[in-house]
């Protein structure tokens, strides 16, 4: 501020009344340097707490770009695509989920099903956690333990029911289930390893795992981790040195680093972020198919008189929607429309038939079905999917066009679409909604969304309120198939017998766009939006 | 002098309580569930109660209110449902980032707008002083998130010199503080202007001037000396402002302080977390009105704290 | 230009401007001097102000006869045109809509709530304004520490939270924009009241016999309105740009209505590739606030050269919360 602003009024400014007081304990000259520079350390004090070490990454340092906030790198609630990456690299689980679908042993040499339901499972010998601690058989049980007690798990909706351990031996143990569950050996993938003194039945704050990294800095407040080497990891030396992984929540500003190689990759990308990024210099584009079913779903708690309860006018209105220039023009292309009731990438997943564009026809049923004066109100909550509002827009403006008076609501994260989702608020007639896969099973996929039974519906639980006895008989049927082929013929049948009963006006499955700096070289993107942090390297 | 001081502090925290209250009954009012926005959306209707349950949303209003209450005096403020750790803790891990922007912002206001203001003064009513002027408004009127936008596009794409998010080295500050300033610009500019073109004509200077004094001297150090009052208001009014968060601002550069904390804590519905903020930002911006009015009689010797308002 | 000359000039100028008699002042003085030179800014920011916001608001409230596609009206091969392309002057959005178009049908949206909201936000500035100055006491007190604490409240949060709670209507939004915006006006009309309460008019009306509410809804207020009113333009601008920031953040009206906030907080997505998305709409913007901003400026200056003399003019605080957008 100004040097001497005090002086003029004092004795100096002739203008000014005279009504200095006689004396002062202190100079007011003194007391106001004394502000200055308490001011000066007050707000200097913040900015050298918090400056950054460096700017652009260094020749050995890798940095994420997350898009949602890593709180912890536990992940008994914090369940989003991307993070997984970020947490195997830390802690790892018994098996995980492998290119095409398959499963992959890690932390297990040995994980086979011994009887219908038992698994048999033998830890490797030479794993040991970053401190240097064994893992043992405990610590699974553990594990096992507290992923259970913990309240609002993503994950415990995956698994039929949590297996229980019995000890067998030093290093095996096996795994039983009161039912069959076939795909165990998957599902095992989500269950992170720690030590058992450790665990906790909530999010663990700290880090401490059997993965190639191990944590050198973490701020779970801004989202922001600094990864180094885990010198006592078993298997490959990681190549890189450091790995930060940080919050970037607006798209737009992803997009700005990695383009200006503030960032080296940017994962779980929109179409037009990978739009914009396609082409450039310096930055590779990643894609793979989607496990992730976007779908614009039918209210199925419809009276039985409503037009939308028939399965017909369901059909009906599905050809007034133009996929292809949702695909291709909304979508940039980076979308697959949907063949299925669930992502074809899914293993287990088969094509049942196809979303044919004529509104000519359209119109044509929805009369001869007396729905032509049909009244539709889409519901969403931002950011549920990717372009989600100009999707919404465009098949607004779709539905015009066959002569259906469409509007929308859009819901603000965090506000109240889940008691609109149950029923328990407003009427709505389609629903915009994605639904991850991150077992990689399209099996957990359809008894989450299709497996539907009037218990779960007196609670409301019902996924859209979808509940078809049949479709729900055959899925369980499927579900505890021990043989494989079996299970996947049972499953291919109640892929059909859903699709027919027409419970989406369109789905698509985006594909999984990642970004990077063309120095990031042996990245090998799973479908499941992740990969293996310790077999990625820096060139250049 | 004591006294007023305890009749101001005491006020204040009326106004903080009185503050706290309405957010804890505004954000219990406000459609959406926390339970939801924490267990994600495969949850079950059980699987809400019981997480409702365990942040304690199923008792009454006036039970929570209670106990929130009680929490209060021992100074916990609950624990972030997002974050998982103690609220306050997680907003007082962001304020340090907040602080700095607002404390560089305001620096960078001061240092351009006083000299601007005297300038302006100084050439009151020309023709430069007028595009002067018209400059500031525009920059007043710009939406800040488009400036932000804007310059992000300019410095960050086209010119790719600057970092567009986020603070992780010192170049990082240099956007949003801009866009911050550029707000700021217009108010504090003619602020100084206003009261120079007073002090520049008062008889004092005019005296001052005849005894020979230096057109500088005269300028800086007696015409703006008399500007202190209201310059230091003005800037400490704005400053208490910007520590409520700039919110628009942390968005569109991915600053990690507490504007950007309030909008997730809304997204998440997160209770614990909002109430915390508020707390705080409220608090501190309280607090720092109150230094600003304490420094009057600093600043001006005619200025009794206390007496006539 | 030496400040003696000029301390000179504005002395000189109030009986300098009766013409016709010989006079050592000739009509270059006249011209160089200060109250010209002010009078000169006034009408220069005046005429500005009112062409840049004839400029938006003209074709804003015209939109509808205007030759322009529907703001809604899609066109998916048509995305992201640039500006000057074919029909379209602003170029088209990510879905083909014409930009120019929903810039328009989007400023009638974000205008009628700024005007209801000043109009309410008036209302209620003066009303509580005008009760805490003239009264005095608990009126006082009570009005005050409403003033501080919404000073002290996170203001852009909590306008997040009040449109949540009640949904994102025009009629909410407008009233969340008010109830912003009243302490402006509530402080201003606070102090010009303590001015004009100390009048002998007010005085002489208590001396003839009217109550304390009928001298301040007869006497009192219709002096403070004018003064008062003059900063409704300025709130103005600010209201526009609280409506956008709020769209901005995404609350705003349901979809697809256009509002300025929302148009470039979609645009936002494409600033790498599709520039003018962003860049026009928010100019658009800055375009009608500068211009509003201008007027109320000038409009104050007149006032300020013209009647009041220095003493009476707005009282700093009132300018002190103009910025106050900066939330």
């Amino acid at each position: 501020m100004t040097p001497t602003p005090q002086s003029a009024s004092s004795g100096a400014s002739p203008g000014a009344p005279a009504g200095a007081p006689p004396r002062e304990p202190l100079s007011r000259r003194t007391l106001l340097r004394w502000g200055a520079a308490g001011g000066a350390g007050v707000a200097l004090a913040p900015l050298a707490a918090c400056a950054g070490p460096t700017g652009a990454p260094g020749p050995g340092t890798l940095t994420l770009g997350l898009n949602r906030s890593l709180v912890s790198l536990d992940n008994k609630l914090n369940q989003f695509d991307a993070a997984v990456t970020v947490q195997r690299a830390v802690r790892q689980a018994l098996t995980r989920i492998g290119p095409g679908m398959k499963p992959r042993l890690v932390l297990a040499e040995r994980f086979e099903m011994a009887e219908p339901t038992a698994w048999a499972v033998r830890l490797r010998e030479d794993i040991r956690y970053s401190d240097g601690s064994p893992v043992t058989v405990e610590d699974v049980a553990t594990a096992l333990r507290m992923y259970g007690q913990v309240n609002g798990s993503f994950l415990l909706g995956l698994f039929p029911e949590l297996p229980t351990v019995e000890k067998t031996g030093a290093r095996t143990f096996l795994l039983h289930t009161r039912k069959p569950v076939p795909v165990l050996d998957r599902l095992m993938a989500n269950i992170h390893i720690t030590p058992a003194a450790a665990n906790k039945p909530e999010e663990l704050q700290s880090g401490l795992g059997t993965g190639p990294y191990q944590v050198l800095k973490a701020n779970g407040g801004a989202g922001e981790y600094t990864l180094g080497r885990n010198p006592r990891y078993w298997g490959p030396r990681p190549r890189i040195d450091t790995v930060r992984v940080r919050f970037v929540p607006e798209e737009s500003s992803r997009v700005v680093a990695l383009r200006s190689g503030e960032l080296d990759v940017v994962d779980t990308l929109t179409p037009d972020s990978a739009d914009q990024l396609t082409g450039l210099p310096g930055v590779e584009v990643e894609v793979t198919s989607g496990v992730r079913m976007c779908q614009l779903f039918y209210n199925f708690r419809k009276p039985k008189g409503h037009p939308l309860a028939d399965p017909r006018v369901r059909q009906a209105l599905t050809h007034a929607i133009d996929g292809d220039a949702l695909i291709n023009d909304v979508l940039n292309g980076s979308a697959e429309e949907a063949g299925g009731v669930v992502p074809l990438a899914l293993e287990g997943a088969v094509r049942t038939g196809s979303y044919t564009y004529d509104p000519g026809k359209a119109r044509a049923l929805l009369t001869s079905l007396g729905a032509g004066d049909l009244k539709v109100k889409v519901i969403w909550e931002s950011g549920e999917f990717a372009a989600d509002t100009s999707v919404m827009e465009a098949v607004l403006d779709m539905l015009k066009a066959v002569g259906v008076r469409a509007s929308l609501q859009q819901f603000e994260p965090g506000g109240d679409i889940l008691t609109w989702r149950q029923g328990r608020a407003g009427d709505w007639d389609v629903i915009g909604n994605g639904y991850g896969s991150p077992t990689g099973q399209a099996l957990t996929t359809l008894q989450g969304m299709y497996g539907g039974t009037a218990a779960k519906e007196r609670t409301r639980d019902a996924f859209m309120g979808y509940v078809v006895p049949g479709v729900e008989r055959q899925l369980s049927a499927a579900a505890t198939e021990v043989d494989d082929a079996e299970r996947t013929r049972k499953l291919a049948t109640v892929q059909q017998a859903i699709w027919d009963t027409w419970p989406s006006l369109w789905a698509f499955a985006p594909k999984t766009l990642l970004a990077r700096r063309d120095r990031v070289r042996g990245m090998s993107l799973l479908t499941i939006n992740s990969y293996d942090l310790s077999a990625v390297r820096l060139e250049g | 002098m004591p006294k007023y001081l305890a009749r101001r502090l005491g006020q204040s925290l009326l106004t903080v309580f009185l503050t706290l209250t309405t957010v804890f009954l505004l954000v219990r009012l406000a459609p959406g569930d926390p339970a939801a926005a924490y267990a994600g959306p495969t949850a079950t209707t059980a699987d809400l109660a019981r997480i409702r349950g365990e942040f304690g949303l199923d008792q009454p209003l006036i039970q929570q209110y209670g106990i929130f209450l009680r929490d209060l005096l021992t100074g916990n403020l609950g624990t972030s449902y997002s974050f998982r750790a103690p609220a306050l803790d997680v907003v007082l891990d962001r304020m340090p980032y907040t602080i700095t922007l607002a404390v560089a912002a305001i620096a960078v206001t001061a240092v351009v707008a006083v000299p601007l203001g005297v300038w302006m003064a100084r050439r009151a009513d020309s023709k430069r002083e007028l595009g002067a002027n018209v400059l500031t408004i525009t920059g007043q009127s710009m939406p800040d998130f488009w400036t932000g936008v804007m310059l992000l596009t300019v410095f960050a794409v086209l010119l790719p010199v600057l970092p567009a998010s986020g603070f992780t080295s010192w170049s990082g500050l240099v956007l949003p503080t801009v866009t911050v300033a550029i707000l700021q610009l217009a108010l504090i500019s003619r602020l100084v202007r206003r009261e120079m073109t007073t002090a520049l004509n008062s008889p004092y200077i005019t005296v001052a001037r005849s005894r020979g004094f230096s057109e500088r001297a005269l300028t800086w150090r007696y015409a703006l000396g008399n500007s202190g009052v209201p310059l230091i208001t003005a800037i400490g009014t704005r400053f208490a402002a910007l520590l409520n968060g700039v919110v628009v601002v942390e968005v569109v550069f991915g600053w990690p302080g507490v504007g950007s904390l309030v909008v997730r804590a809304l997204e998440t519905r997160d209770y614990p977390l909002i109430q915390a903020t508020v707390l705080v930002t409220a608090t501190l911006a309280i607090l720092v009105q109150l230094l600003v009015d304490l420094a009057y009689p600093l600043l001006d010797p005619r200025v009794r704290l206390g007496k006539a308002a | 230009m030496t400040t003696a000359l000029r301390s000179a000039a504005s002395s000189g100028a109030p009986s300098a401007g009766s013409g016709g008699r010989p006079s050592a002042v000739t009509a270059r003085d006249l011209a160089r001097a200060t109250a010209t030179r002010q009078r000169r800014g006034a009408r220069f920011k005046l005429w500005a102000g009112t062409v840049c916001t004839a400029l938006v608001v003209l074709p804003v409230a015209l939109a509808r006869v205007l030759p322009l596609p529907g703001a809604d009206a899609q066109d998916l091969s048509e995305r992201r045109l640039p500006p000057l392309s074919d029909g379209h002057l602003f170029g088209t959005d990510q879905l083909g809509r014409d930009l120019l178009s929903r810039v328009l049908h989007g400023g009638q949206v974000s205008l009628t709530v700024g005007i209801l909201a000043v109009l309410v936000s008036g209302v209620i500035g003066i009303a509580a304004g005008a009760a805490a100055g003239f009264f005095g006491g608990w009126a006082d007190t009570v009005v005050s520490r409403l003033l501080e604490a919404q000073l002290a409240l996170p203001l852009l949060m909590m306008l997040l939270l009040v449109v949540a709670l009640f949904g994102p209507s025009v009629t909410v939004i407008t009233c969340v924009i008010a109830v912003a915006q009243w302490p402006e006006v509530a402080r201003l009309t606070r102090s010009l009241v303590l001015v004009e309460r100390e009048k002998p008019y007010v005085a002489a009306a208590r001396v003839l016999g009217l109550r304390g509410w009928s001298v301040l809804g007869r006497h009192v207020i219709p002096n403070v309105v004018r003064p008062a009113s003059l900063v409704v333009l300025l709130l103005l601008a600010q209201a526009v740009l609280l409506e956008s920031a709020l769209s901005f953040l995404g609350a705003g009206p349901q979809r697809p209505f256009a509002t300025w906030g929302r148009i470039i907080s979609d645009g936002q997505d494409y600033i790498t590739t599709s520039w003018w998305l962003v860049t026009l709409p928010g100019l658009v913007i800055a375009l009608l606030v500068v211009g509003v901003n201008l007027i109320g400026d000038g409009l104050r200056d007149r006032t300020r050269t013209a009647r009041l003399p220095r003493g009476v003019r707005a009282p700093r605080t009132s300018r002190g919360a103009r910025a106050g957008k900066g939330v």
